[in-house]
């Protein structure tokens, strides 16, 4: 009766697999496509931009990395690329020292109000960006955060808090009481839990959270332009909107973009590691 | 080495009260099992000695010191949870380090302790494995080894081998017994297996309810149960038992139950005498029923019984056969392999009069014992 089931099932199989397979391709597509296509400029000589009407070619005619060396070159877009990355740097630190701290407390003792406190958390994220920027902004004027490093690093740190904690409290959340009460029968003490058993445990959702908090200052746009303006100190997307302001060739903002989108394409595939279940598999049961 | 005394510990956990005047003291190196059905309180007890839950009353003594409010860190016990609790990001090694270490051992000690330990549990090539690498023997083995090399007072056991499979259990059995005798701590095992219960340990402590209802040697317990619940929960199949009053007829005393006249045993008639009138609960195990043509030696105050065979049922050597009396009252009795009873067939069978236990039907307290 099996053999009769798999030979009739065979053709639905085929069809269902070249399905997923077409399907799979298609998604491929819609998300490579467009980074394909920014690569594709930044390499790109001007002849293959403007074309002077012909369609313009998959591969660039004289494919160069000129735009990238011209980059490198200027002492100011150096600067920038310092600038964003400290900031991001520094917004990790703050907010995995503010946040993991929350985070375990949140994640393994009751607290009264706990929901609350998470609500509150969360809802300076409940509005667009554009909305909460502006009180934000009067708020670090009166402390004179404007065009400082702080200010801006504080401001990616509230940005990157909800997530951190979130992230976080999950992570220590997932980590089974039984390890903790078994190293504390065998004499450990809560700093020596904290650092022995539940920071390793939480290591994997701790990471993503650092990576994601270093992503999201180093690609954020609306607060820093607002705490910074085009003042002094500049970031890479501050920088690119420098740039777009004057026209520039095409090419060369295909470039920065790419800058800006190799971090997170490196980081996303370190993230992946990460993102692996089963971390904890093995310790109960 | 310490011993252990709870004397009169009450908890409470929201509205039901979980553990209710509860007594017991374990001698230093005894091996003590807590056996009951799940929710019987045992391994809230367990975990009431170990620090992880409070004392509402009575007290907690560990080698004559009171450890009601000794925090978890300070008591030197060690405990080996149902799950193993295995640290998944340390190795072997590292798990069975890792207390050592949190109490500044030296170097040497842990080193030798390590080696000891991997010998004496067969571990040994296993050290830089993750938990999730070995086997659940070898974890059940780890988790021993990490909670021995602290040298603990008390070795408190939650379960320690509900996760292993018949034939893993058995030999862990045998091991877990063979650690006790050459370590010689005194071990609190928590079990609602009667068998592990019977095997390992020096006494046993039945649970039910957060009440203790008997705490005497395996062979005490099973051979004289204090209450009804304690017969019925030890023994496998489990214990007849049949509700009727005392009654004497000239040199017999027995019990008129549904399924007959139960006489009693000879040698206490006067004892039985005095109970005349009483209503009570006959308790009665398989074993001691006997298919009547197997009967070689029937004595005097055996009881023998006619009743109708419902089912049969293969235990492997034996079987045990559920009959009915005449007016459908269940008894159970075993038979061995080579007999051939079927359903709807009339049997004849021998109560062991030596082997009848009454109960008082209201205290379920064992009245009538041998």
């Amino acid at each position: 009766m099996s053999t009769i089931a798999r030979v009739k099932s065979l053709p639905v199989e085929g069809l269902k697999k070249a399905l997923w397979v077409a399907s799979i391709a298609a998604a491929v597509l819609l998300v490579a496509g467009p980074v394909y296509m920014l690569f594709k400029y930044s390499i790109s000589d001007s002849t293959s931009i403007n074309t002077g009407g012909a369609p313009i070619p998959l591969w660039p005619y004289h494919p160069t990395f000129r735009c990238f060396t011209y980059l490198f070159s200027d002492s100011q877009f150096f600067g920038v690329i310092t600038n964003s990355f400290v900031i991001a740097a520094c917004t990790v630190g703050m907010s995995m020292l503010l946040g993991v701290p929350a985070a375990y407390v949140l994640g393994r003792f009751r607290v009264p109000g706990r929901r609350l406190l998470l609500l509150g958390l969360i809802s300076v994220r409940l509005f667009p960006d554009i909305a909460s920027v502006i009180p934000i902004t009067e708020f670090f004027i009166r402390f004179k955060l404007q065009n400082t490093y702080t200010g801006v690093i504080l401001a990616h740190t509230l940005l990157a808090l909800p997530y951190v904690i979130f992230i976080g409290m999950s992570a220590f959340e997932a980590i089974p009481d039984d390890l903790e009460q078994q190293a504390r029968v065998m004499g450990a003490n809560g700093f020596s839990v904290f650092f022995r058993i539940l920071l390793p445990l939480s290591i994997p959702g701790l990471v993503a959270a650092a990576i994601y908090t270093f992503l999201l200052s180093w690609d954020e746009f609306i607060f820093a332009y607002f705490i910074l303006g085009l003042g002094k100190i500049s970031t890479l997307t501050l920088f690119l909107k420098q740039k777009l302001a004057f026209s520039p060739p095409q090419n060369l903002l295909a470039a920065i973009s790419v800058l800006l989108s190799l971090p997170v394409i490196v980081f996303s595939l370190m993230l992946q590691k990460y993102m692996t279940a089963g971390i904890t598999t093995g310790s109960v049961k | 080495m310490a011993d252990v005394v709870l004397k009169n510990v009450s908890k409470r956990m929201g509205s039901s009260q979980v553990i209710d005047g509860f007594s017991l003291d374990v001698a230093n190196g005894e091996f003590v099992t807590l056996l009951g059905p799940s929710g019987c309180g045992k391994t809230t007890l367990l975990r009431m000695i170990a620090g992880l839950e409070t004392v509402d009353k009575g007290d907690v003594l560990v080698g004559g010191k009171r450890y009601n409010n000794l925090p978890v860190q300070q008591r030197n016990l060690a405990m080996v949870f149902q799950s193993y609790a295995l640290f998944p990001h340390m190795t072997v090694a590292q798990n069975i380090r890792f207390g050592l270490s949190i109490h500044k051992a030296p170097a040497e000690t842990i080193r030798r302790k390590l080696a000891w330990s991997l010998d004496m549990f067969g571990l040994s090539g296993l050290e830089d494995r993750l938990p999730r690498q070995i086997s659940g023997g070898q974890r059940q083995r780890v988790a021993l080894a990490r909670a021995l090399v602290l040298d603990p007072d008390v070795l408190l056991l939650d379960e320690p081998l509900s996760n292993l499979d018949a034939a893993l259990r058995d030999t862990a059995m045998e091991e877990l017994k063979r650690i006790h005798h050459q370590v010689g701590t005194t071990i609190i095992y928590v079990t609602h297996n009667q068998v592990e219960a019977m095997t390992m340990s020096q006494r046993i402590a039945v649970l039910s309810a957060g009440r203790l209802e008997q705490y005497d040697t395996p062979r005490a317990v099973y051979d004289s149960p204090a209450t009804r619940f304690a017969a019925s929960f030890i023994g496998s199949p489990a214990m007849n038992f049949l509700n009727g009053a005392v009654e004497v007829h000239g040199e017999d005393a027995g019990v008129m139950t549904p399924v007959g006249f139960v006489k009693l045993d000879k040698e206490r008639f006067t004892s039985a005498k005095a109970m005349a009138g009483r209503s009570v609960t006959v308790g009665i195990r398989p074993q001691n029923i006997a298919y009547a043509e197997h009967h070689e030696s029937k004595r005097y105050s055996d009881t023998t019984l006619s009743v109708s065979v419902e089912l049969v049922e293969t235990l492997g050597d034996r079987s045990l056969v559920v009959s009915r009396g005449e007016n459908g009252t269940a008894l159970r009795f075993l038979i061995t392999r080579d007999i051939d009873i079927e359903p709807q067939e009339m049997v004849e069978v021998f109560l062991d009069g030596r082997r009848v236990h009454l109960f008082d039907p209201q205290t379920n307290a064992n009245v009538f014992s041998f």
